[in-house]
């Protein structure tokens, strides 16, 4: 076999034993790796209705055929699991060596199940306790580095924090509170190494295409993210009213020039590096208050900044690097503050944080990870947070389905508000890239319609390939013909002639193992809609004042976008077709099977 | 008498390419500035769009058009049965000149009447009872659609008008041609102001420049003489860059009008991330 190793490595955190499983080869074709297999590993070992942080709930780590081949961008791995923040499949990826490392174990994926009695680190194959338990990621690596490649978590994640992250050399699989679910197996760190290397099925093609996605690579698709980084996004974004603002009240920031990455460049040290095996290099660390430079990307630059009403650079940069090392999702650390600090304005929530309070940030964020005082709430994330809170709160919590939205106002880009609404993961630009039409003169991206509807869910799927092969998506716009070039690749890596119509049909599979795994969990087509505010209110100000989403309108999107993908017109995934998808897939445990379970949890499946 | 104004703004714009409610003129949306112009004439202010179009905040009622694809009769029947008052001075959106004096004049007459130019009735610069909403709906029942129609059919009062040296109040336009040609018209060196975002910006020491109104093709290549970059190729616009005018339409086409205070930003081509 070629690309892949043909198992997963499970290991038993309770019982401290591993073992290597095989994965049938038709799984590996159907599945590609990464989100895909990751998500199919899921069905496989998450019991029913398990709780996300119960010691029975697994944690995937999956790699995919690409990794190990040296193609640019290619060193990613995808690590899925039950959120404990929506309850729903979350997948998020890191870029690092681990993903090298941990392939040339000789699997494709390693699973965790149980939970250790203590602190303790997975090296070498076997559990030890820990003396890393209450440092950072950064430093526990430091501590295993003679062990090989480290994947960790941070204080937030030894809490439960339910938006504490995963890290791997500066890098995170961010959303969804995967830090947490380690955290509660009592799991600091894994280190891998191994002598496993990935062979290709066709060295000399591998190589011509390589050679040419990476001369692709530095040209001018990716110019944007190598010269400036996408927090040139702040300033544009802002221009366009898009820009969510104080909890999502306005769209615009006042402060948004001090923000500014263009002017940044000029005022401040700068730095730029690359993830491993990556040709675009689109980390740009900036200097703050004599402090080394710090990695900040556009989504914490908005979340830390103009959504709390902050302005000032020295701060923002700051609590960036504080979130990094206490393990906390930059994008919902932020929205769940913004969310506090409204309910404090409105008087529900005694003690809030407040809006423009740059001094205060820094204490909020320790407060969270250690969950002391009102950060023990803040914790649980924004959905659980207003419900405790009461009182139509629920209305203007930042959230789709418990997962905190990105730096996209909905009403100002709503192709990408029907991709945040019917989201598996939740409010999420990754997973659904619909923003790419609105932000072009295609369609109006004030007046969604039916062609948001086809945007969304070819993002979707694109999204869907390029996370499981995996790729970095700021590499697509680098690839001439997308299902014939990623089809080519991935057939001269593992030797399976995959061409697009089939990679179409993997894209489709990936998509509904995960709603699959949703519908299961008790998933409901209520769960697909935005909070009240975006629904009822019109934006106030800046220069797309006035933009509405209507309910009804969103609901029309969503009719279209349920019946694009084939699904029942409220969104369940037809039997028949689910069948035909999940062939070969082992559909007993995964189709029929887990959809009767998710019927007998409350959902149900079309006929 | 209680006074109100209905500007009607549910229109199509498909000859402009771009909502004329939300095109700039001298500071403000031609929407905004029509309800300023109106607010020293009439007590109450009755905005009709479609359903679709959304419009900035305004100090007026906004109602939607039930059935836009009528044209004008519908959406003045809405107005004039959502209007709280005796009579109704209806006016487009595209009304640049519009006066309070002009708008106060004719609802003085309490009846219903329209200036004639040239031979002309402006049934969008008239008076209408706003009674006359049960009127308006008889006849599109019938499947008529024109407000000179309705106008005749209450008994209007015509004024002839007689032109001066300054346009006519309810002078309006229909393509970026007649959209500029009334904005250098009011002012000659009417200008733009573009800013430039993005990894452009990183190379220029100013990135704020104000560049004369024109289509969008005529300012983007003036203002190119001043950028060690190319915003032009290949007879559009380049593909590294996108332009987004008054913050709000993203567009490549280079026909389109650029009036007086529009922002346009040029921005890298986004994608997001």
């Amino acid at each position: 076999m070629h690309g892949f190793h043909g198992a997963y490595w499970r290991f038993d955190l309770g019982r401290g034993e591993g073992e290597r499983i095989p994965i049938p080869p038709e799984v590996l074709r159907r599945t590609l790796g990464g989100v895909g297999l990751g998500s199919w590993l899921l069905h496989r070992e998450s019991p029913p209705g398990v709780e996300p942080l119960a010691a029975e709930a697994p944690i995937v780590s999956a790699f995919s055929p690409l990794v190990g081949t040296g193609l640019t961008t290619s060193a990613k791995f995808a690590v899925v699991a039950k959120s404990p923040l929506t309850g729903g499949v979350c997948d998020a990826l890191a870029s690092s060596h681990f993903a090298i490392e941990g392939k040339a174990l000789g699997v494709d994926a390693i699973v965790l199940v149980g939970a250790c009695r203590e602190p303790s680190e997975l090296v070498d194959g076997r559990l030890r306790p820990t003396a890393s338990w209450g440092r950072t990621a950064e430093e526990t690596a430091d501590a295993l580095r003679a062990f090989g490649r480290v994947a960790a978590i941070g204080r937030a994640g030894e809490r439960c924090v339910r938006f504490a992250n995963l890290s791997a050399e500066g890098r995170h699989a961010g959303r969804g509170g995967l830090g947490a679910v380690m955290g509660a197996k009592r799991l600091k760190a894994i280190a891998v190494r191994g002598g496993h290397p990935t062979s290709v099925a066709d060295p000399s093609r591998v190589a011509r295409l390589a050679a040419a996605l990476r001369e692709r690579s530095g040209g001018e698709a990716t110019a944007k993210y190598r010269e400036l980084g996408t927090v040139g996004n702040l300033l544009s974004f802002d221009r366009l009213g898009l820009l969510p603002t104080r909890n999502f009240r306005q769209s615009q920031f006042e402060g948004a020039e001090g923000l500014a990455a263009e002017s940044w460049r000029s005022s401040r040290s700068h730095g730029r590096s690359s993830c491993a095996s990556c040709t675009i290099g689109c980390e740009h660390r900036f200097g703050w208050k004599g402090s080394a430079p710090t990695r900040i990307e556009y989504e914490s630059l908005f979340a830390l900044g103009p959504l709390l009403g902050i302005g000032d650079p020295d701060v923002v940069l700051g609590a960036a690097r504080r979130c990094d090392e206490l393990g906390l999702d930059t994008i919902s650390a932020g929205a769940t503050l913004a969310f506090a600090m409204e309910c404090g304005e409105k008087g529900l929530l005694e003690g809030a944080p407040r809006f423009d309070e740059p001094d205060a940030l820094l204490g909020w964020l320790d407060d969270i990870a250690d969950r002391r005082g009102l950060g023990d709430r803040l914790a649980e994330g924004s959905r659980r947070l207003a419900r405790s809170v009461g009182r139509g709160a629920l209305g203007f919590a930042p959230q789709v389905k418990g997962l905190e939205l990105p730096g996209y106002e909905p009403r100002a880009v709503q192709s990408l508000a029907l991709g945040f609404a019917v989201g598996t993961r939740g409010a999420d630009h990754n997973r659904s890239g619909a923003y790419e039409i609105d932000l072009s003169p295609e369609v109006d991206r004030l007046r969604g319609d039916a062609r948001s509807a086809w945007g969304a869910v070819e993002t979707e799927d694109r999204a869907a390939i390029l996370d499981s092969m995996v790729l970095c998506k700021f590499v697509r716009s680098a690839i001439e013909d997308f299902y014939p070039d990623c089809a080519e690749l991935l057939a001269a890596v593992t030797g399976f002639e995959y061409d697009a119509a089939e990679l179409r049909e993997v894209a489709e599979r990936i998509v509904n193992l995960r709603k699959a795994f949703n519908v299961r969990e008790g998933w409901q087509p209520s769960d697909d809609t935005l909070p009240r505010r975006f629904l009822d209110e019109a934006l106030p100000s800046g220069p797309v004042a006035g933009a509405r989403l209507p309910k009804d309108r969103l609901e029309r999107m969503i009719l279209h976008y349920n019946r694009a993908r084939g699904w029942t017109d409220d969104g369940y995934p037809r039997e028949p077709r689910l069948l035909t998808c999940f062939e070969g897939l082992g559909i007993d445990g995964i189709g029929a099977g887990a959809m009767a379970a998710g019927a007998a949890a409350g959902g149900r499946v079309a006929p | 008498m209680r006074r109100v104004a209905i500007v009607l703004c549910g229109g199509l714009s498909s000859r402009m390419g771009r909502p004329k409610a939300w095109l700039p003129w001298f500071g403000r949306t031609m929407v905004e500035h029509v309800v300023q112009r109106l607010r020293g004439a009439a007590e109450e202010i009755v905005v009709v769009t479609s359903r679709e179009l959304d419009l900035p905040p305004l100090e007026a009622r906004v109602i939607r058009d039930r059935e836009p694809e009528r044209g004008p009769l519908a959406g003045l029947r809405d107005g004039l049965a959502a209007a709280e008052g005796d009579f109704a001075f209806v006016t487009a959106t595209d009304a640049p000149f519009l006066s309070a004096s002009h708008v106060s004049s004719l609802l003085d007459r309490a009846a219903p009447v329209a200036p004639r130019a040239a031979g002309h009735v402006q049934v969008l610069s008239a008076v209408y009872p706003t009674t006359a909403w049960k009127e308006a709906d008889a006849l599109l029942e019938r499947g008529r659609g024109r407000p000179l129609e309705l106008l005749e059919r209450l008994g209007f009062d015509a004024i002839d008008w007689e032109p001066g040296a300054e346009p006519a109040p309810w002078e309006g336009f229909n393509t970026p041609s007649e959209y500029l040609s009334l904005a250098r018209r009011t002012r000659a060196d009417a200008v733009a102001m573009v800013e430039v975002l993005g990894r452009s910006a990183l190379d220029l020491a100013e990135t704020r420049f104000r560049v004369p109104i024109g289509t969008l093709g005529e300012v983007l290549g003036r203002l190119e003489r001043r950028l060690p970059m190319r915003l032009l190729a290949d007879g559009g616009l380049s593909k590294s860059h996108l332009v987004c005018l008054g913050g709000r339409e993203l567009v490549r086409d280079l026909s389109l009008p650029v009036g007086p205070g529009e922002r346009i930003s040029v921005l890298d081509a986004l994608s997001g991330g």
